[in-house]
């Protein structure tokens, strides 16, 4: 008896939590094809229209193409970069490889605000280069990069190295023994990362806001239509980045076989 | 396999270049700004202290308000963020992973996104004071749900929430049944397990997901901004206006600087504090 209702109260709070953490995301979705221009209950009618109307802004067009150029970019380039490193750290003594994991990953920690005013001060006073894209990438590969280095090295953690030696002792080169064994068994690991790289840059506001200089992505665009007031297709914005960001994310977990 | 001292380091070249470059440097240059001063709206460098005691004499009590507002957003995420992993793992069964995987999905529902859905949810004619009218639970709007420290706690809980499961989700996975089994066995009982074998486990999660939490309440300004309303002067909003219409970097400097010493001293206190909590008894 006790047992029961003791767990009827935990599944009465995990459906709880369950709720509070996904129905924004429910209310946001169904708010994108309410006629009404005012975000409340009731819904009276249900249209396309608000889709219609973002569609045709060509500054929509603009900011996805923006925020899909340095998406792919920054997942391309931290992708390589942080498996390069992984590789190395695989190979050195764990204690060593750890400072340097942990040394590597310091800029997780670092709320974004503040990395969005350390690199707007760096690039724009001390290099005075313009802002753009190119600031957005770089000051992206920062914070992307330690978790690729994170997942990748998490798998190389119980890699065998023994078929490697064997390919070096039969004759193959280094780069021909990662490209045929390493890089196959760890292929899966490799995509994952990748694509947390890319759902961490897509969703980015705050380091983009102080490094983009005048440009628009996708949430930038998102934050000057927050700015100016009512206007319904804002939840379309909000709904494709979510979509993008969760849907590349989800693809991510799966490929890594996320387990906690 | 042992590689060659060179190749090793090749391969830590470009992340190492990334890191000190990119971050290192950055984060450097940012700090000696702290220490300049602004004449004619123009940068001059100097040796000054003058930023950080205008921190301490201006903005101590922005740093403490907002401090206040991030530690009861990091207790109550971390609380529910326990509650719900330990349900993934001990009791929800084989729905434990389903559990997880809706937190792992919100991780990722965007930032600005979230804060805005919480606008609009709690906003005067926003979702739910319509949805309590409708059902006749109130007949006036209630105001207080947005633009205040409420919404701000509410919002904020909600975004790290997720972020807050997974390192204790993390800590817990790692506790395997033979142990909780033995002690069983040999008769303790439940809360003693519980305070015995998983509560010292889980510490290292317990610490992460508070000092993750912590930090993002306390370095945001645009959940502040969007639902806080103009009394919840919490100091990312001073430090961001140093950088847009009131232009003093130095001083955005030494305000970031403080709040992230701060934040190290609370989180260094909170982590001992929770070691002893955990601890075996």
């Amino acid at each position: 008896m006790t047992s029961n209702l003791n767990r009827a109260a935990w599944y009465a709070f995990a459906s709880l939590a369950v709720a509070f953490m996904l129905s924004p995301l429910v209310i946001l979705v169904l708010f994108c094809f309410s006629e009404s221009a005012l975000l409340s209950f009731p819904i009276t009618g249900l249209t396309f229209y608000w889709f219609e109307t973002l569609f045709a802004r060509a500054q929509f067009w603009g900011a996805l193409e923006n925020s899909l150029i340095v998406t792919g970019t920054v997942g391309i380039v931290s992708t390589v970069v942080g498996t390069m490193a992984a590789m190395g750290l695989a190979r050195m003594r764990l204690r060593v490889s750890s400072l340097v994991m942990a040394v590597l990953t310091v800029p997780i920690m670092v709320p974004p605000l503040m990395l969005g005013i350390v690199f707007l001060s760096y690039f724009a006073t001390w290099w005075e280069i313009r802002l753009g894209l190119h600031s957005v990438i770089l000051a992206h590969l920062v914070f992307t990069q330690p978790f690729v280095i994170l997942i990748v090295n998490a798998r190389m953690a119980g890699f065998d190295f023994a078929a490697l030696d064997s390919a070096q002792d039969l004759g193959a080169s280094k780069l021909h023994a990662f490209f045929t064994i390493t890089l196959p068994i760890i292929r899966p690991s490799i995509l994952g990362a990748a694509l947390i790289a890319m759902a961490l840059s897509l969703d980015d506001f705050l380091v983009t806001f102080f490094t983009i200089g005048g440009g628009n992505t996708l949430p930038i665009f998102m934050w000057g239509m927050l700015r100016k007031g009512v206007d319904p297709s804002i939840n379309i914005v909000a709904v494709t980045l979510m979509v993008l960001s969760v849907g590349v994310s989800l693809i991510g977990l799966r490929v890594t076989r996320y387990r906690g | 396999m042992r590689l060659a001292p060179n190749l090793r380091s090749l391969l830590l070249a470009p992340s190492s270049i990334i890191f000190v470059v990119l971050f290192l440097l950055p984060v450097g240059y940012f700090f000696v700004l702290s220490f300049w001063r602004v004449r004619a709206y123009q940068l001059r460098p100097d040796l000054t202290f003058d930023q950080y005691i205008t921190v301490v004499t201006d903005y101590a009590q922005s740093i403490a308000y907002t401090f206040g507002i991030a530690f009861a957003i990091a207790v109550v995420t971390t609380t529910i963020a326990f509650a719900y992993a330990y349900f993934c793992r001990f009791k929800a069964g084989r729905f434990g992973l389903v559990f997880l995987f809706v937190a792992i999905v919100t991780l990722f529902g965007g930032y600005l996104t979230k804060i805005y859905m919480w606008k609009t949810i709690l906003g005067s004619g926003g979702i739910l004071n319509s949805a309590f009218m409708i059902l006749e639970l109130i007949d006036t709007p209630i105001t207080a749900f947005l633009f205040s420290p409420i919404a701000v706690i509410i919002t904020l809980t909600h975004y790290t929430l997720p972020l807050a499961v997974l390192p204790i989700y993390g800590s817990l996975r790692g506790i395997t049944d033979t142990p909780l089994q033995a002690a069983r066995d040999l008769g303790a009982s439940q809360t003693r397990v519980f305070f015995n074998i998983v509560l010292p486990q889980t510490r290292i999660g317990l610490i992460t997901s508070f000092s993750l939490t912590f930090l993002f309440a306390a370095g945001d300004y645009v959940t502040p901004l969007l639902v806080g309303g103009p009394h919840t002067s919490m100091i990312g909003l001073f430090i961001q206006s140093q950088f847009g219409h009131r232009l003093n970097v130095p001083l955005g400097s030494a305000m970031s600087f403080s709040v992230v010493v701060c934040c190290l001293l609370v989180i260094t206190v909170v982590a001992l504090l929770i070691n002893r909590v955990t601890r075996p008894r």
